[in-house]
């Protein structure tokens, strides 16, 4: 089975790295990474299918999640910040 | 010169970030794809891009010395640098990377060997997928529905199942991953920050000019219409790249998540070409243009290719545009579709359209007059779009 990479940042703070998960991936991941996440954290989701900036951020917010930032951190990569 | 600079401000704003940096409204890059494919349609002929894509599979066998005709009569066998309707799937490629690199979009995305196993197989059924339904998703269903073709609106029997079966197995695959993501068991590690900035759109702005000149190549040498189907093709690219407008998404959303926006723009970009067409095909010009047989095979063969354009990650136009985006999957996926769709002739005995498989091509138009044709075109319209609606409803 194929792994998603996740890891702690600080408390309350995780990181989950999607690269290399062409669309639609993470936007089907991110409603049960959502709903593993604890109220008041924040989990920073990297991404590089250019569809996902759009399209996670929809799902996330449709769950009453905060999106603050969506970040890009490179060429054809991104980090969305989503906050439970 | 504060007027100047105002006028620099609101120039760059438009030019710049408006089309390079943001990435359009869906509504946006429908409306420019149902104008374009109009326009390109009364300039030489109409959006389809896998039966060049076929060609260049029964190129590459006769290169290694295998003996095959090319599957669509409509685009023989041809050195690829001089067939006319290859120069859209090359003006697509270089616009797709031209505006990737220029948006600082462009990553070579690699994955591991399921994702790639996953775009074999949808390529392969792709390939036969197009050969049986005729053609791809954007000739035979976007494209076929505007040129009054009846076949158009049945693949949508095929398609809209297929794509859901594949979302299905896309859903399953993630679902395995995410359910092993535990946060409190989740090792340290320090987050990934920004890279310096990309030297990306100079590569951009090279791929542009060289679009130019091989366009300007073309003309010189006396193949204008070569050289305007390339720009056309790249004028495509841009639009498919900017706005993400991406049929199998649009399929696979309806039943997968119940959302069906990108469809019903899709629909109203149909809307839009089927009274461009109609009006062209009225006054004689090209009647049976993208007018395509129809039988059950249109529905079996849209089964098959809806199931492999969402596990390959994109229709026959999706994985050639995702291909110049650096996606490996999408480079299997078009090698697996020409491949497969490429041998057609020495595997069915036949061409496509021909012997016992295929029905007769239906034009609405030519059985029931233009303008009733374009009504009952957009009756279909109304009713997948009340259907869209009502599996919304259900959310």
């Amino acid at each position: 089975m194929r792994k998603i990479k996740t890891s702690k940042i600080s408390d309350k703070h995780y990181q989950v790295d999607m690269r290399g998960w062409v669309c639609p991936y993470p936007k089907y991941a991110v409603e049960s990474l959502v709903k593993k996440l604890n109220n008041g954290n924040q989990m920073d989701l990297l991404v590089d299918c250019p569809s996902a900036p759009d399209d996670v951020p929809r799902v996330a917010q449709a769950m009453g999640c905060n999106v603050p930032e969506i970040i890009r951190i490179g060429g054809g990569e991104w980090k969305i910040v989503i906050i439970k | 010169m504060e007027r100047w600079n105002k006028v620099y401000e609101k120039a760059i704003n438009v030019f710049y970030h408006s089309v390079w940096k943001k990435t359009w409204p869906l509504w946006v890059g429908a409306v420019a794809l149902g104008f374009a494919n109009t326009f390109m349609f009364a300039y030489a002929r109409a959006l389809g891009v896998f039966p060049q894509m076929a060609m260049w599979g029964s190129w590459i066998y006769n290169l290694a010395g295998i003996k095959v005709d090319a599957p669509f009569t409509a685009v023989p066998l041809k050195p690829l640098h001089l067939d006319i309707h290859s120069m859209i799937n090359f003006g697509i490629i270089l616009g797709v990377a031209m505006a990737a690199l220029i948006s600082e979009e462009f990553k070579i995305r690699k994955e591991d060997w399921r994702g790639y196993a996953a775009a074999l197989v949808g390529g392969i059924l792709m390939g036969f997928g197009t050969v049986i339904m005729i053609p791809c998703n954007v000739g035979g269903f976007y494209t076929a529905i505007m040129a009054l073709s009846l076949s158009g609106p049945v693949t949508v029997l095929g398609l809209l199942p297929g794509a859901y079966l594949g979302g299905l197995f896309l859903k399953r695959q993630v679902k395995k991953a995410t359910d092993a993501v535990d946060f409190n068991t989740a090792p340290a590690g320090e987050p990934v920050g920004k890279t310096a900035s990309s030297i990306q759109p100079i590569f951009g702005v090279i791929i542009g000019a060289l679009l130019a000149v091989v366009a300007f190549v073309y003309s010189l040498q006396g193949n204008p219409k070569f050289a305007g189907l390339l720009l056309f093709g790249a004028f495509f690219g841009v639009i498919f790249q900017r706005s993400r407008l991406c049929f199998a998404s649009a399929f696979r959303e309806i039943l997968i998540s119940r959302n069906g926006t990108l469809m019903k723009w899709i629909l109203l970009s149909i809307a839009i070409g089927t009274i461009g067409f109609a009006i062209l095909k009225s006054q004689g010009y090209q009647p049976m243009h993208f007018v395509f047989p129809l039988g059950l095979h249109t529905v079996g063969g849209g089964f098959i290719f809806g199931i492999g354009m969402v596990i390959a990650g994109g229709c026959g136009v999706g994985i050639l545009w995702r291909s110049a985006e650096g996606y490996v999957r999408a480079w299997i996926a078009v090698a697996a579709g020409m491949l497969s769709s490429g041998a057609w002739v020495l595997i069915y005995g036949n061409h496509v359209g021909k012997g016992w498989l295929y029905g007769k091509p239906f034009s609405l138009g030519e059985e029931f007059g233009w303008f009733w044709g374009t009504a009952l075109v957009f009756l279909f319209l109304a009713s997948f779009y009340i259907f869209i609606t009502w599996v919304e409803a259900k959310k």
